[in-house]
């Protein structure tokens, strides 16, 4: 069919032809070199903020300053409490929001069917994703801290966080449900498993390892949440709370709500030292939950499905 | 035996199905509560405290304490700053989403792709502590200004935006049929041609909810803002000029003001106007979906 246009075509239409084409492959060179470029900023911003944060807080972070206690006007304080309360209140979020949001992603991806309820959860659950955190906040400080009367506590704050937190939970969990071979179900069904059965022995453990990547993934979140754990939490260790408090009951100044006050109302003269060690800090504890979540995801994969994914 | 097995699987089954149903509810009751609550304290400053509600959405003096709760300046920022993350952040995202669609090789999305994740990752405090030491400084050597105000907060939501655009408009690409890329190849299109004319309008729908999506996160982010803002409770001369926002402001006032003031539920109808946005948003999604199906 081209031979045909060229044999007929005048010479003047063959040439327009061809430098239109020429001048299209020059388009599509362009598109693509920005489109690489534009790629490139992703991982460039990523390597400028990693190295910027090394670079100011690396002097900062030793065994010292982790582990120390904040003082109250003077320098040298450290941000121990700190990373303990971020922990306590992580793991009480997490032991909140697992079981409530399994749950819930196992009732709509295995047991509704396309009925108003399902609709109506899961509509609730994308109107809750999107609650601002600082919204969040203020509900939080609504109902723990003023209505119940608890005052800012861990517990609060951790609930605040669930809230907050369950939406993505339980796409995880639908997601990695989802992503069971329809034979295993079918498999232990024939078997005569009850549907729960089914769940539990079979489609769990092979879920397991997506699952796992989300959770971590998901705590990773938790631990940098600061809008809504200000109000809920409180942002003062020294609040009702000594350094390293087991109590729900107390208040609960995480790292990245320190992080805040320390730019808003420190006493300290060295503020700007301890903030740039927190932020550090806590691009590590992401750097980390990110590595936990792929190794682990996929430790756990090959040991419950005996197959590499 | 075997009649008191299958009884007892069954009794669990009913009891596994009344926790798991009574989980889902949680959601349903969870939102609920927080319309509820935000409404009845959102709207006090109307009711209880007879201000108008015109007064509130478009006064320009805000001043919580000698009674003045124009929020329009903050309105202004929070549209100003999302604005701007839309307009810069929103089609870089969508860019980058082609990009790992259509062109990455795999080598190269194995590297650029965790990247993303660990930009999810971040947390805004840590954005906002980065906006504060790195970019303001920045800004301000080159703008001879202070360098905070709505363009750094802007520049911080477009970087925050990203990864929640690119991997939504990512996805929606990825669901375009093969046949329309081989189709299109076949006619003698150029990459870049089967990208722009076909591929792009195919995925448009779910590029646009990936594009809200991002309003919504740029919309409702506080800390990492409120750092850059420089916090000037006044409607922005300019986007070099200090500036404040619904969220930023909302952190600020908070510890400030008595129970039951006009003040503490001036900023209620603020954090209720944000929910209301927030929203409005999922119905525009929900109705971005509702066409393409």
């Amino acid at each position: 069919m081209a031979d045909a246009a060229m044999v007929n075509a005048p010479d003047v239409k063959q040439d327009l032809s061809r430098s239109r084409a020429r001048g299209r492959r020059l388009v599509d060179a362009v598109a693509t070199l920005l489109l690489w470029s534009a790629a490139s900023i992703v991982v460039g911003l990523l390597l400028l903020f990693v190295a910027y944060l090394f670079y100011k807080g690396a002097s900062v972070v030793d065994w010292h300053f982790l582990t120390g206690n904040p003082t109250a006007a003077q320098a040298g304080g450290g941000i121990g409490p700190f990373i303990y309360n971020s922990f306590y209140i992580l793991l009480l979020t997490l032991a909140f929001t697992i079981p409530i949001a399994v749950s819930a992603g196992m009732y709509l991806q295995e047991y509704a069917s396309r009925g108003r309820f399902r609709q109506i959860v899961q509509f609730s659950a994308e109107s809750l994703a999107t609650v601002p955190s600082i919204v969040m906040g203020l509900f939080g400080l609504l109902v723990f801290v003023e209505a119940f009367h608890w005052h800012f506590t861990a517990l609060g704050g951790a609930l605040t966080l669930t809230l907050l937190n369950l939406p993505a939970m339980m796409r995880v969990t639908q997601e990695s449900l989802a992503g069971v071979p329809a034979t295993y179900r079918e498999a232990s069904m024939a078997l005569g498993g009850t549907k729960w059965q089914t769940i539990v022995r079979a489609i769990l453990p092979s879920a397991i390892g997506p699952l796992t990547t989300g959770v971590v993934l998901i705590a990773g979140r938790i631990f940098g949440e600061t809008a809504a754990l200000i109000f809920t939490a409180g942002a003062s260790v020294s609040y009702g709370r000594s350094a390293y408090d087991p109590s729900v009951w107390h208040t609960a100044e995480t790292l990245s709500v320190a992080l805040y006050q320390t730019h808003r109302e420190a006493l300290v003269p060295d503020a700007d030292r301890i903030g740039n060690g927190a932020a550090l800090v806590l691009l590590v504890m992401v750097l980390l939950f990110n590595i936990v979540a792929r190794v682990a995801g996929r430790r756990l994969s090959r040991r419950l499905t005996g197959k590499s994914t | 035996m075997v009649g008191f097995r299958a009884s007892r699987a069954h009794r669990d089954e009913r009891i596994a199905l009344a926790i798991l149903m009574a989980c889902s509810a949680i959601f349903v009751v969870a939102i609920a509560l927080i319309l509820g609550f935000l409404a009845i304290n959102g709207t006090k400053l109307f009711f209880q405290d007879h201000v108008s509600p015109l007064a509130f959405l478009f006064g320009t003096t805000w001043d919580g304490f000698g009674g003045h709760y124009g929020a329009l300046p903050f309105i202004v920022g929070s549209l100003v700053a999302t604005g701007f993350a839309i307009l810069v952040g929103g089609p870089l995202g969508v860019a980058i989403g082609v990009f790992f669609s259509e062109l990455a090789p795999a080598r190269i999305a194995a590297v650029f792709k965790p990247a993303i994740e660990v930009l999810v990752g971040i947390p805004s405090i840590v954005y906002g502590w980065l906006g504060l030491t790195l970019l303001v400084p920045a800004l301000g050597a080159i703008t001879h200004t202070n360098g905070d105000g709505l363009l750094a907060a802007g520049i911080v939501l477009s970087i925050m935006i990203l990864p929640t655009v690119i991997s939504l408009s990512e996805d929606a690409l990825r669901v375009v049929p093969n046949a329309l890329r081989e189709g299109s190849a076949s006619l003698g299109a150029t990459r870049w041609e089967t990208i722009s004319r076909v591929l792009v309008p195919a995925a448009s729908s779910g590029i646009a909810v990936a594009v809200i999506l991002g309003i919504a996160r740029a919309i409702g982010e506080t800390l990492a803002i409120q750092l850059v803002l420089g916090n000037a409770p006044v409607l922005p001369k300019s986007l070099l000029s200090p500036a404040s926002a619904l969220t930023s402001e909302i952190i600020i006032d908070m510890g400030d003001a008595p129970d039951g003031s006009p003040f503490r539920h001036a900023l209620f109808s603020m954090a209720f106007l944000l929910l209301l946005i927030a929203m409005a948003l999922i119905i525009l999604i929900r109705l971005a979906l509702r066409k393409r199906t």
